[in-house]
């Protein structure tokens, strides 16, 4: 089992004129592998910021706190050694990269956590890719195409999952993996991170839509406002949301906080 | 203290003592010292927005021969029936070359052979059409002091299927300017490519001056590619031009991967009608080097297309200018010139630019351009490195990818695949991390 924790992190970005701004202004949280967490919350609350804080993106800022993989502080390590120790983000806008095949892409991310002289055979790597590309119902040629280069919104999302599945991380965190997806692909990247599901394996998945919920069913919903984890709960807390929306649970809790929704 | 004319003086007395004992022909004896007296007065030539006067390119006005240990060749990829020209500083090593062409008239040979053996031709070409010897101090210096090189003539319509692949090594065991000259004549119709290897074996300090001219003839076809990995002590001039006539098509496909300072000079002459003229250049710079690379095409001929597309890369400290300079001159019309200059710095101390050149004199034409000198994608790096890929590995992955649009439109297959592994090794070389 592996333990991914947050612990009272705070979080500045540097805006235009160098002021920065603290985003994320003590966020806790705790999961293991084998647990399916959901974070939902407004527009701008920090959800983003936090996933990419967690992988280590550099334009983000730890001004207090710390994040611990399995007990070891992550703050200092770069971003593809957080990757080779279990992480993994699907990220909300991902990178398109001419001239690297997606395939070729995959193979160097699998070979990065291997030794040296135990690199994945070709045979290996073609059955196990043909395997996913099959769950995710992909067209091989899309693993010829260069990576995410004039994908489609949904299949760069797809393509993220099944960079997933050939990965098998221990931790996954999904940013916004539902937004711009058909019914049917919502459907597929589902049961793409289902069959991912067991002791093994552990995922955050930030989200606007209970509706993806509906599908891969979480084990506790974390809602998030201005920069702080609000309330937690279990699948039935995405419900309520999604009938009452976020003012009734600001009021609620006695927050002060604007909702993109007021200014209207 | 001698007199600067006494010591000009001494220069052509020991140049012509030296061409002598070398058994050159009287002729072209004569052109080393017409060569020495144009020195005196002409300027080195001039790169927009890129200054070299400092580089100490022709320290050495000695003319000497001597012969180059043959093993400095060793290591080369296996000839496999391949046509072959292999020269270790001033010492031919190998020319390889299939009876049935030398039959149909393929001359491939050393130059100065070649001044002896076939005078009517070396004569006619060598640096009076497509370059002349005093247009600079570069060029006349070329002439005067020329020790190395290599001839290969190819009659009309004959068309040659495997490419010729010529090895240059530069001899830098001894302190010796390296100064070689690549002449083709490519008679009408007839159709070939040439691949050529520039290395340094040994770690004087050496200038390398290595010229190519090619006559493009009549509706020829002539592909020429350039794998430069000079070493890391050898300041070098690389002066590359063609002179193309009617409906000729002559294509550039060069990799520069020299460790040193490079000034780098390559024209296409589209003088005939509908000829038409590809121009590629990928280059990497590492350390503090600095590397100026003047890519010109000038359209005279009516009709004419000449496309330039170039990408650089630079690490660390260095410096890369590329000026793209697409010239249309009066009359030629229906002329179309289209080029890209991109670099893409991998450092903040990296220093790169871009310049399209346009000079048009004719109304009649279609021409373009697209430039940028930009810093890598950090976003890019971010991704890739977010699966796991190391800095180094994911460094290269973007640069190649960069790099791609001119690789992949290099017609040979293993002219792409040495490309590619040039650019590796020297990026391997270049990325030092804090
Ligand atoms: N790199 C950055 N530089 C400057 N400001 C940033 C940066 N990243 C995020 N922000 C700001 O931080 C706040 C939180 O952004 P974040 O992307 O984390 O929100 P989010 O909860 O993911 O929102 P959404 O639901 O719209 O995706 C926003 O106000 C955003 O403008
Ligand atoms: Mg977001």
């Amino acid at each position: 089992m592996a333990t991914l924790e947050v612990k009272d992190l705070h979080v500045s970005v540097k805006e235009e004129k160098s002021q920065t701004r603290e985003i994320l202004k003590g966020v806790n949280l705790s999961m293991k592998t084998g647990e399916i967490h959901a974070i939902m919350g407004p527009n701008g609350t920090g959800k983003s910021t936090l996933a990419q804080t967690i992988m280590g993106n550099s334009a983000y800022h730890v001004t207090q706190g710390d994040i611990l993989l399995n007990g070891e502080s992550l703050l200092e390590m770069p971003v593809d050694e957080r990757a080779r120790k279990g992480l993994f983000l699907g990220m909300q806008y991902p990178a398109e990269i001419k001239g690297v095949t997606n395939a070729e892409f995959l193979r160097a991310a699998i070979n990065a956590r291997r030794p040296e002289d135990d690199q994945i055979s070709v045979m290996a790597f073609l059955k196990e890719l043909d395997k996913n590309l099959d769950l995710l119902d992909m067209s091989k040629e899309m693993t010829e195409r260069y990576l995410n280069e004039d994908f489609s919104g949904g299949e760069k999302k797809r393509n993220e999952i099944l960079q997933l599945l050939m990965i098998k991380p221990s931790f996954a965190l999904l940013d916004e993996i539902d937004s711009g997806l058909d019914i049917d692909a919502l459907q597929v990247v589902a049961k793409g991170v289902n069959s991912m599901r067991g002791d093994d394996f552990g995922s955050l998945i930030i989200t606007h839509y209970q509706r993806l919920l509906n599908y891969i069913v979480p084990d506790v919903v974390h809602v998030m406002m201005d920069g702080r984890i609000v309330k937690s709960g279990d699948a039935e807390l995405a419900k309520k949301l999604e009938n009452e929306g976020y003012a009734g649970l600001r009021d609620e809790l006695g927050l002060k906080v604007n909702l993109v929704d007021d200014n209207r | 203290m001698k007199s600067a004319v006494q010591d000009y003086e001494a220069i052509k007395t020991a140049v012509r003592t030296a061409a002598n004992a070398h058994g050159e022909p009287q002729w072209f004896v004569d052109r080393r010292l017409a060569a020495i007296d144009a020195m005196q007065e002409l300027a080195l030539p001039e790169m927009q927005r890129y200054d070299f006067h400092r580089w100490p390119l022709m320290g050495n006005v000695e003319l000497s021969f001597r012969d180059s240990d043959k093993h400095l060749a060793d290591g080369l990829p296996k000839a496999t029936n391949q046509i072959r020209f292999v020269q270790v500083g001033q010492t031919t090593v190998a020319v390889n070359l299939p009876a049935d062409l030398a039959d149909q008239g393929v001359i491939l040979t050393d130059i100065f052979s070649a001044f002896r053996n076939h005078a009517d031709l070396a004569k006619k070409y060598f640096m009076t059409q497509v370059t002349q010897y005093n247009e600079n101090k570069l060029t006349a210096y070329q002439q005067a002091f020329l020790n190395a090189g290599i001839f290969l003539y190819v009659p009309k319509g004959v068309e040659i299927k495997q490419p010729i692949e010529a090895y240059l090594i530069q001899d830098s065991t001894v302190k010796q300017a390296m100064v070689s000259h690549v002449l083709i004549i490519a008679e009408e119709n007839s159709q070939f490519s040439f691949i050529q290897h520039l290395t340094t074996r040994g770690d004087e300090a050496n200038a390398a001056h290595c010229m190519v001219e090619v006559v493009s003839g009549t509706n020829s076809h002539v592909h020429f590619s350039s794998v430069d990995e000079l070493g890391a002590n050898t300041y070098s001039f690389l002066h590359r031009r063609a002179n193309l006539a009617n409906d000729a098509r002559f294509d550039w496909a060069i990799g520069i991967a020299n460790d040193q300072n490079t000034l780098g000079d390559i024209t296409s002459e589209l003088i005939g009608e509908g000829s038409h003229s590809e121009s590629k250049v990928v280059a990497i710079t590492t350390g503090k080097q600095s590397n100026g690379l003047n890519n010109r095409v000038v359209n005279r001929g009516k009709h004419t297309t000449a496309n330039i597309s170039q990408r650089g890369v630079l690490l660390e400290k260095s410096e890369l200018v590329f000026n793209g300079i697409g010239n249309i001159i009066h009359g030629a019309s229906g002329a179309n010139a289209e080029q890209e200059n991109r670099v893409l710095m991998m450092s903040h101390e990296a220093h790169g630019d871009a310049n399209p050149i346009l000079l048009i004199d004719e109304d009649d034409v279609i021409a373009g351009h697209a430039a940028s000198a930009g810093q890598v994608d950090q976003n890019q790096l971010y991704y890739l490195m977010s699966r796991g890929i190391d800095k180094e590995l994911a460094q290269r992955l973007v640069i190649r990818g960069f790099l791609g649009p001119v690789l992949e439109e290099i017609p040979l297959k293993e002219v792409r695949r040495e490309m590619i592994g040039v650019i590796e090794r020297k990026l391997k070389d270049g990325q030092h991390f804090e």
